[in-house]
Formats: structure tokens, C-alpha cells, sequence
């Protein structure tokens, strides 16, 4: 392959890149997302300087992507925790667990979404709506919700708010000798937010703790409820936020 | 989580880094390797300069055995190896891997660039045969076989051992936030500390299936010369910058 042709992969391997240039468009795609109140020394210590923490809130969020261009079909977990940048809400993106190379890869690479390997898996068992996830063989997350007991127009507008609403990431990739080549602070908005459903509910979540998938690490004090969503969105380029190496 | 942590983290997520800081400890590192021939032309292609293809058109099909590897666990790894020259000096352009543990796949893509992807390879003894597979999304995409253990490879171990620290060479591809290339680079590494335990040579068989995102058959196997059969120790280091694309290249 000649050089300039190189500078033109979108990632590697040269012979099948793992995935291709944005944006990304989803569609069909569901989460159930549970939130809870936490220990606010652990968020403290979970968020990256400049972010100041926002509330004693944070969420344990399942996701199945059926339909996402370039990646595929496949199911995702993540640990959220709202914070704040100069004053602008956000959503910092601490922990992703993902069972396809394409999206882990390109989340990590363009993003810096912090994504690992892990069996996340959404279904509808009878009654309830089942968020799990399994990492190195272990179950590390469960959470439930009742399903589609309340769905007002409202929540759509609240959710769309909530779906806006900047995403963070903490991009860290290492030079070729073992020192940092990037470190950032990258922020994502979703564009063109379809909410076609939105419902809300009781929710339960039990966390185990497991060393290399630590959602545990920020414990459960309260369950504060649940948010069942579908939308289709798309996943644009992101915007630096802050370079800790400028 | 202040400044001086952040710059210290080895990994994403800072919550539980995928991998820690490197050299990485191979012990038992079984391979089993078979070379064969390909098209010159589509050698070509699949080689970025300014790395030149072998002459002989000779491809490394390599399975790989890693129960005890320092930050990464035990896993297994299959892949497609192509011996090149860097300005004269002899190396081998490491083209696709495919391994079945995530953190030596995203360690591997950043910060060295091996062309990772997840699936599920195998290398087993099946009775008298050494028994390479690759899975990819569900489908056999690769077989290979050697006989076990028929003859000492020539030189012994000492031989493998030089021939184990020739220079290796990736291409690095990391994208910035924007889409834009950040990180375009040819790298290269060679292994340290390395202890061959044992080494055999055999006949070898090679099936390669075509598929698009694990196209291992895109360079069509011509004629198989021959397996190789190794296990030892060695040190994965980090490694240093051939080429550029980015900074090196005039427009």
C-alpha cells in the first residue's frame, strides 16, 4: 500500500479496518437505565479533575444496539455519573463493557470511551425488563424494571433533555514507549435524537464486586428508579474539552 | 482524581485499567507457524511502504498459545506474519491477529498498533495432530495442521533463540477525536530475555476460508512449505518509531 494511501484507514488492520469513519447512526436502540444514590467521596475520587461532581447520583445504564452503522449488532453496559464543566451539566462516561470488537476499538480509539470486553445483555423476561452482565465469567450486574407501567409525554421531553445532555470521556492512550501520547477530556452530543418510547418505573440493581469490572465500586445506598428507552440517534466526531499534555 | 493520577493511569478506564504498564512476562509461549506462498502483487498491496515484501513471497501463518502472560491473563492468539526489509534490514510485518482476551487487544492496538480484533483461535493437540482453528463472528475461517513433534528443528535451540529476536514491525493507526489521523506510524520492537524450550519442524497443512472482516484468505495460499512448532519464555518491551506518517512525509 503506498504512503499517502495509509493516512487514509480509518483504523487498522490496513487488509480490514475494524471500523470505518463516522458518523454513526443507531437505530431501534434501547436502554434500561437505573439510577442510584451513592457514596459521594467515591465520586469524588471516580471523576477526573477539572469535573466537579453534580448530586450523589449516578446510573448503571444497559443498552441493546441491534442496528448501529459500521459496528454491527451487539450489547453494551455502563456506569454514568453526572457532573459538571465550568458550570455545564455533563455525563461522564466511567465505565463501558461492550461484546464487539468494532464499536470497543472505535469507542476507545476515536472517543475514549472506556470500554472493556464484558456479556451485557437487555431482554424482556415475562414482566421485566433484565439488564446483566457478565465479566470473565462471573455475573457483575443486575438490574430490573417493571415493564412499561408509565409512559407520559413528558418523560419523552425530560429523557430527549437527558439524551442531550454532553457526554465526557477521559481518552488515555499510551506512545509507543509507555508514556502518555493522549490524555483528554472529550466531549460527545448524540445528534438527531428520535425518542419513540420512553417509560419510567421501579427499578433494582445489585452490584458485585469484581476487580477488573468495578461498577461496585460506587455502592448502592437507594435505588431511585428506572428509564426504559428506544431511540434512534446518531454518534458524531467529539470536540476536546480539556488536554492534559497542551 | 487529580492531574498526577490521570497522567499516571496505563489505560482506559481509569476506573480499572484494561492493562498495566508494560514489559509484559510470556511464559510457555507455545507457537505453532506455517509458512506458505503467496502472490507477489497481492503481497504487495497488503504491505504499507516503505516496507518491501519478501522476494519469495513467503507468508507466516502463526497460531499462538499464551497461558501466563504478565497484565493480560491466558488467552490464545491467531495471525498472519509477512517477512519484509525496512531500508535493507530484514523484519517481520505483523498484517492481522485475532485473539480471544480483551486487554492484550486494546494494549496491542495502542501502544504498539498489532492489528487486533476478538475472536476465538485455538492451537490443541488432537491425538498426533498439532491443530490450529480460528472462529470469526460465528464462522471456521482458518485451519492449520502439523505433525506433532517429528524432528528437532535445525540448530537446535540455540538457532530459534537468535531467530527469535529478529526485529518485528506493526503499523500504528489511532484516529484523533475529530476523525483526522493523530497516530500513523510504522513501529517496531524486538522481544527480549528469550528462552526456547523446545522446537520442532513437520509438514503442514493450511485451509483459509475468505471472509471480509478476518480475510485471512486474501493472500490465497500458492504452496505450504512447512510448520514449525515452538514453546518458551520471552519479554514483550515497548518499542520505538520506524516510520511516520504523519511528521515524515513531505506532501
Amino acid at each position: 500500500m503506498r504512503k499517502e494511501d495509509v493516512l487514509q484507514l480509518p483504523s487498522m488492520p490496513l487488509q480490514s479496518p475494524t471500523y470505518p469513519r463516522g458518523p454513526f447512526r443507531f437505530f431501534n436502540r434501547k436502554y434500561l437505565i437505573v439510577n442510584y444514590r451513592t457514596d459521594p467521596k467515591a465520586i469524588r475520587d471516580a471523576l477526573p479533575e477539572p469535573l466537579e461532581p453534580d448530586g450523589d447520583q449516578v446510573s448503571v445504564q444497559w443498552l441493546d444496539l441491534p442496528d448501529g452503522e459500521g459496528f454491527g449488532a451487539y450489547s453494551a453496559a455502563a456506569q454514568v455519573i453526572p457532573c459538571t464543566l465550568k458550570g455545564e451539566p455533563c455525563n461522564f462516561i466511567s465505565q463501558m463493557y461492550v461484546n464487539n470488537t468494532s464499536p470497543l476499538a472505535g469507542g476507545r480509539e476515536i472517543w475514549g470511551y472506556p470500554m472493556k470486553f464484558g456479556h451485557a445483555s437487555l431482554i424482556t423476561h415475562g414482566d421485566t425488563l433484565t439488564g446483566s452482565l457478565e465479566y470473565a465469567s462471573q455475573i457483575t450486574a443486575q438490574g430490573t424494571m417493571t415493564y412499561k407501567h408509565q409512559a407520559h409525554p413528558e418523560i419523552v421531553n425530560r429523557e430527549n433533555l437527558l439524551l442531550a445532555r454532553k457526554q465526557v470521556t477521559l481518552k488515555i492512550i499510551p506512545g509507543i514507549d509507555g508514556t502518555p501520547e493522549i490524555a483528554q477530556l472529550i466531549g460527545i452530543t448524540f445528534e438527531n435524537v428520535t425518542v419513540e418510547g420512553a417509560w419510567i418505573g421501579n427499578a433494582r440493581l445489585d452490584l458485585t464486586p469484581s476487580v477488573n469490572c468495578t461498577l461496585a465500586d460506587l455502592p448502592v445506598h437507594q435505588v431511585t428508579g428506572g428509564v426504559h428507552l428506544v431511540t434512534s440517534m446518531t454518534l458524531p466526531y467529539g470536540h476536546l474539552l480539556h488536554d492534559y499534555l497542551a | 482524581m487529580n492531574i498526577d493520577q490521570i497522567l499516571k493511569l496505563p489505560s482506559m478506564p481509569a476506573a480499572c485499567p484494561s492493562y498495566p504498564l508494560g514489559p509484559y512476562r510470556f511464559i510457555n509461549r507455545e507457537y505453532m507457524i506455517i509458512t506458505y506462498e503467496t502472490d507477489h502483487d497481492l503481497l504487495r498491496a497488503a504491505v504499507p511502504e516503505p516496507l518491501v515484501p519478501n522476494a519469495e513471497g513467503h507468508v507466516l501463518y502463526e497460531w499462538i498459545r499464551m497461558p501466563d502472560s504478565s497484565g493480560f491473563g491466558d488467552y490464545t492468539e491467531s495471525g498472519i506474519v509477512i517477512p519484509c526489509t525496512f531500508e535493507g534490514e530484514v523484519v517481520n510485518y505483523t498484517a492481522q491477529m485475532y485473539l480471544d482476551d480483551e486487554p492484550p487487544i486494546s494494549a496491542g492496538r495502542e501502544i504498539w498498533g498489532f492489528p487486533k480484533k476478538y475472536a476465538f483461535p485455538k492451537l490443541s493437540v488432537n491425538s498426533d495432530t498439532l491443530t490450529g482453528t480460528l472462529n470469526y463472528a460465528g464462522e471456521l475461517v482458518a485451519m492449520g495442521t502439523m505433525a506433532y513433534k517429528h524432528q528437532a528443528s535445525p540448530g537446535g535451540l540455540e538457532a530459534m533463540n537468535k531467530a527469535m529476536t529478529k526485529t518485528s514491525c506493526v503499523l500504528k493507526v489511532i484516529p484523533n477525536f475529530d476523525g483526522k489521523p493523530k497516530i500513523c506510524q510504522l513501529v517496531a520492537f524486538n522481544l527480549t530475555d528469550i528462552s526456547i524450550k523446545g522446537s520442532w519442524i513437520s509438514p503442514a497443512r493450511l485451509q483459509l476460508i475468505p471472509h471480509v472482516n478476518a480475510p485471512v484468505a486474501d493472500l490465497p495460499i500458492k504452496k505450504v512449505i512447512g510448520g514449525k512448532h515452538y514453546i518458551g519464555d520471552l519479554t514483550l518491551p515497548h518499542g520505538r518509531v520506524l516510520f511516520d506518517f504523519v511528521k515524515d512525509q513531505k506532501p
